[in-house]
C-alpha cells in the first residue's frame, strides 16, 4: 500500500516536472520582445513578492527594507559577472584581484550574490530583537536608505550613483521561472511542514510561540535568511535582464511596489503573492507605453510620467479601505479550496 | 569656534522647519497612531500653491502665506476623510501602508501634472539682507524665520497644554472610548488637529521657499523622514519635545556633514537614521516624556 503511494508521488512530481518544462519549451519558442520580456519580469516580480510574504506575512515583521537586500546581492553578483576589460579597463574598480579578473558564468555569480543578500539579511534581525511592529518597519526604511547611501558613497568600489552597465544578459526565462518555480515548491512544502507553522505561529501571537517552545530568535533567523536569499536571487535577475545596476533602483518606489502586491494579494498566502505579482506587473509594465503619451481617435494624450505610480497606489489605497484582508486574505487556492467553492456555490 | 557657531546658525533654518514639520507630525502619530507619511506631500502642497501666488501670479506676499496654509489644509484634511478615517483602528503597519500610498499618489500626481524640475521661488525684499556679528554671519531670513517660528511653537504649546480643545487632544490620545463616553465629539478634535498640523506644514513649505530658493515635486521626502525622526526623538505626542528634537537633527546634521571629509558629504542621510536607531535601542520613549501618554 504505502510503496503503491510513493510511486503515484513520484510519478505526479515527474509528470508535473516535463508540463512545466515543455510549457517553458514553447513560451521561449513562440514569444518574442516584448512578451518574452514581460513573462520574464513576472517571473521576477513572483519570487520578490514570495520572499517578501515570508517576513512580512507569516513572521509578521513588516519590512520594508528588501530593496536593501536585494542592492547588496545584485552588486556582490555584478562583480564578478561583469566583463574584466569593463572593470578593470574602463571604471578601474578598486576590487580584489581575485574578483577584477574574473568573470563567472551565471549559477556561481547567483550563489555567490545569494549568500552575501543573505548575510545582509540576517542583519535585519537585529533590529527585530527589541523593536516590534511599526518601529520595525521605519527602521528597514532607514536599512534601505543607509544601503542606498552608502553604496552612493563609495565610487572606489561600486562607481557611485552612476553605477554599473556593460551586463552580460544572462537571464533567459528557464533561470526566472526555474527559481520562480522552485521558490512556488519550496514555500508550498515549507507552509505545510513544522518551520511553516512555527513561523506563522510567531506571526500570529510571539508569547504564545514562545511558551509552546518556538525558539524565537532561531526562526526569525530562518525566516529572514530564507526571505533574503531569494530576494538576492530576484534583484540578481532582475539587474541581468535590464543590463543596468544604480542604486536609486532600490529606492522605496520599488519596494512600495512590491508591497503593494503582497498587500493586493494578500498577506500569508503564496497564491495570493502570485496574484499581487500578476497585477502589478499588468499595471507597471504592460500599460506602461501608456505614460510616454499617444494619440486615440485624433485626441493627443500628452506625456504623463508617474501615471502607473498612481494607479497602483490608487489600487492600494482602495483595496487597504475595501477589502484589508487582500484578494485572497490568507487562504490558498488548492484542491481543497476549489471543492469548498462548489460546496458553497451549491448549497 | 566661529566656523562651529557659523555651522550652527546655518543649520537654523532648517531646524525651523523640521521642527514645524515634527510638531504637526507628533500630533497627529500620538492622537491616533496615524504614521503619516503623506504629510511630506501636505507640505509639498502648500510650497506649490504659495509657488503659483508668488511667482507666477505675482501677487503680495501675505496672501501667498496664507494660501499655502490654505492649500496644506484642504489636502490634509482630505487625505484624512478619505485615506486614514475608514482604516482607523485596524493597526498602525495599515495606517502607515495607506499613508505610504498616498504619499506616492500625490507626489506622482505633482510629477505628472507639473514636472519633477526645481521651480524658482520669489523672495522678497524686506527679507534680503545679512547681519555680522562679529566673523559670524547672519542671514536676516533665518533671523526672522527662526523667531516667528519661536512665537508659533510657544502658542502651539499654549494651546495643547492650556486650552480645552488641546486637553481633548490629549484625552482622546490616552483614550478614545473614554473621550466618547465623556461626551467629547472625538470627530470633531481629530479634525482640528489634521487643521492645525497642516497648517503647521503649510507655514513651513512657504519656509522652505526662502530659505532654499526652490520648491519640487519631491521636497517632502527627506524632510518628512528628519521630521518622523525628530517626533521619535522627542517622545510620541509630546509637542516641545519635537520642535527641540528638530532643532537638535538640523544642527547635528550639519555638525556631522562639517567634521566629514569633503568627499563624503553624500553621506548626510546617515545621520538622521543613526540617532534613530541609537534611540530606539537605548530609550525607546524617546528623550523627553511623551506629554500625552
Amino acid at each position: 500500500m504505502k510503496y503503491v503511494k510513493r510511486n503515484t508521488f513520484i510519478i505526479k512530481h515527474i509528470v508535473a516536472i516535463g508540463l512545466i518544462l515543455l510549457i517553458l519549451f514553447l513560451l521561449e519558442k513562440f514569444l518574442s520582445g516584448f512578451w518574452l520580456t514581460l513573462l520574464m519580469l513576472f517571473g521576477i516580480n513572483i519570487i520578490l513578492a514570495i520572499s517578501l510574504n515570508i517576513t512580512n506575512g507569516w513572521i509578521g515583521f513588516f519590512s520594508v527594507g528588501h530593496g536593501g537586500i536585494m542592492l547588496a546581492g545584485a552588486y556582490a553578483a555584478a562583480f564578478f559577472t561583469l566583463p574584466v576589460s569593463f572593470k578593470e579597463g574602463i571604471l578601474g574598480l578598486h576590487l580584489p584581484s581575485f574578483m577584477l579578473h574574473t568573470q563567472l558564468p551565471f549559477l556561481p555569480a547567483l550563489l555567490i550574490g545569494g549568500i552575501v543578500g543573505t548575510a545582509i539579511g540576517i542583519v535585519l534581525v537585529l533590529p527585530a530583537l527589541r523593536l516590534r511592529g511599526f518601529y520595525f518597519c521605519a527602521g528597514t526604511l532607514g536599512f534601505n536608505i543607509i544601503m542606498e547611501t552608502i553604496t552612493e558613497n563609495i565610487p572606489d568600489i561600486t562607481n557611485g550613483a552612476m553605477g554599473l552597465s556593460q551586463f552580460p544578459s544572462y537571464t533567459n526565462i528557464w533561470w526566472v521561472w526555474g527559481i520562480a518555480i522552485l521558490l512556488i515548491y519550496v514555500t508550498w512544502v515549507v507552509k505545510k511542514s513544522y518551520i511553516g507553522r512555527a513561523f506563522i505561529t510567531i506571526g500570529k501571537n510571539p508569547d504564545l510561540a514562545e511558551h509552546m517552545g518556538i525558539n524565537l530568535l532561531k526562526y526569525k533567523v530562518y525566516a529572514f535568511g530564507f526571505s533574503a536569499f531569494f530576494t538576492a536571487l530576484g534583484g540578481i535577475l532582475w539587474v541581468h535582464l535590464i543590463l543596468n545596476l544604480f542604486p536609486k533602483a532600490f529606492d522605496l518606489v520599488l519596494v512600495f511596489e512590491v508591497v503593494a502586491m503582497i498587500v493586493i494579494g494578500g498577506m500569508g498566502s503564496i497564491t495570493g503573492s502570485i496574484i499581487g505579482a500578476a497585477i502589478i506587473t499588468f499595471f507597471a509594465d504592460i500599460l506602461a507605453p501608456i505614460e510616454e503619451g499617444f494619440s486615440l481617435f485624433g485626441f493627443n494624450v500628452p506625456r504623463m510620467l508617474g501615471l502607473m505610480t498612481v494607479l497602483i497606489g490608487v489600487l492600494l489605497v482602495v483595496i487597504l479601505i475595501k477589502k484589508p484582508d487582500g484578494i485572497m486574505g490568507e487562504k490558498e487556492i488548492s484542491q481543497g479550496f476549489f471543492r469548498k467553492f462548489l460546496r458553497t456555490k451549491q448549497s | 569656534m566661529n566656523y562651529l557657531l557659523q555651522q550652527i546658525i546655518n543649520s537654523l533654518g532648517f531646524g525651523s522647519i523640521i521642527a514645524l514639520l515634527a510638531a504637526g507630525y507628533t500630533m497627529t502619530f500620538g492622537l491616533i497612531g496615524l504614521v503619516n507619511f503623506a504629510h511630506g506631500e501636505v507640505f509639498m502642497g502648500g510650497a506649490f500653491t504659495a509657488y503659483f501666488i508668488l511667482t507666477i501670479l505675482k501677487l503680495p506676499f501675505l496672501l501667498a502665506v496664507l494660501m499655502a496654509i490654505v492649500g496644506s489644509v484642504i489636502i490634509g484634511v482630505a487625505l484624512e476623510r478619505i485615506a486614514f478615517k475608514p482604516v482607523r483602528g485596524s493597526g498602525m503597519i495599515t495606517l502607515f501602508i495607506i499613508g505610504l500610498g498616498a504619499s506616492q499618489i500625490l507626489r506622482n500626481l505633482t510629477i505628472m501634472l507639473f514636472d519633477p524640475r526645481l521651480k524658482g521661488f520669489a523672495v522678497p525684499d524686506f527679507l534680503k539682507g545679512i547681519y555680522m556679528l562679529g566673523e559670524v554671519m547672519i542671514f536676516k531670513k533665518t533671523l526672522v524665520i527662526f523667531l516667528a517660528v519661536l512665537v508659533i511653537c510657544t502658542i502651539l504649546i499654549y494651546l495643547v497644554k492650556n486650552t480645552k480643545t488641546g486637553i481633548a487632544m490629549r484625552c482622546i490620545s490616552y483614550d478614545t472610548q473614554i473621550a466618547q463616553s465623556l461626551g467629547m465629539n472625538t470627530e470633531k478634535i481629530i479634525i482640528i488637529t489634521f487643521i492645525i498640523s497642516s497648517a503647521l506644514a503649510g507655514f513651513a513649505a512657504i519656509l522652505w521657499g526662502y530659505i532654499y530658493g526652490s520648491v519640487n515635486a519631491a521636497m517632502g521626502v527627506y524632510a518628512i523622514v528628519n521630521a518622523f525622526v525628530a517626533s521619535v526623538i522627542g517622545g510620541v505626542g509630546n509637542v516641545l519635545g519635537a520642535v527641540v528634537a528638530g532643532y537638535i537633527i538640523a544642527i547635528g546634521g550639519n555638525l556631522f556633514i562639517a567634521f566629514l571629509p569633503p568627499d563624503l558629504v553624500g553621506l548626510r542621510p546617515l545621520f538622521v537614521w543613526i540617532v534613530f536607531f541609537i534611540i530606539l535601542i537605548f530609550k525607546p520613549s524617546g528623550l523627553f516624556r511623551a506629554n500625552i501618554k
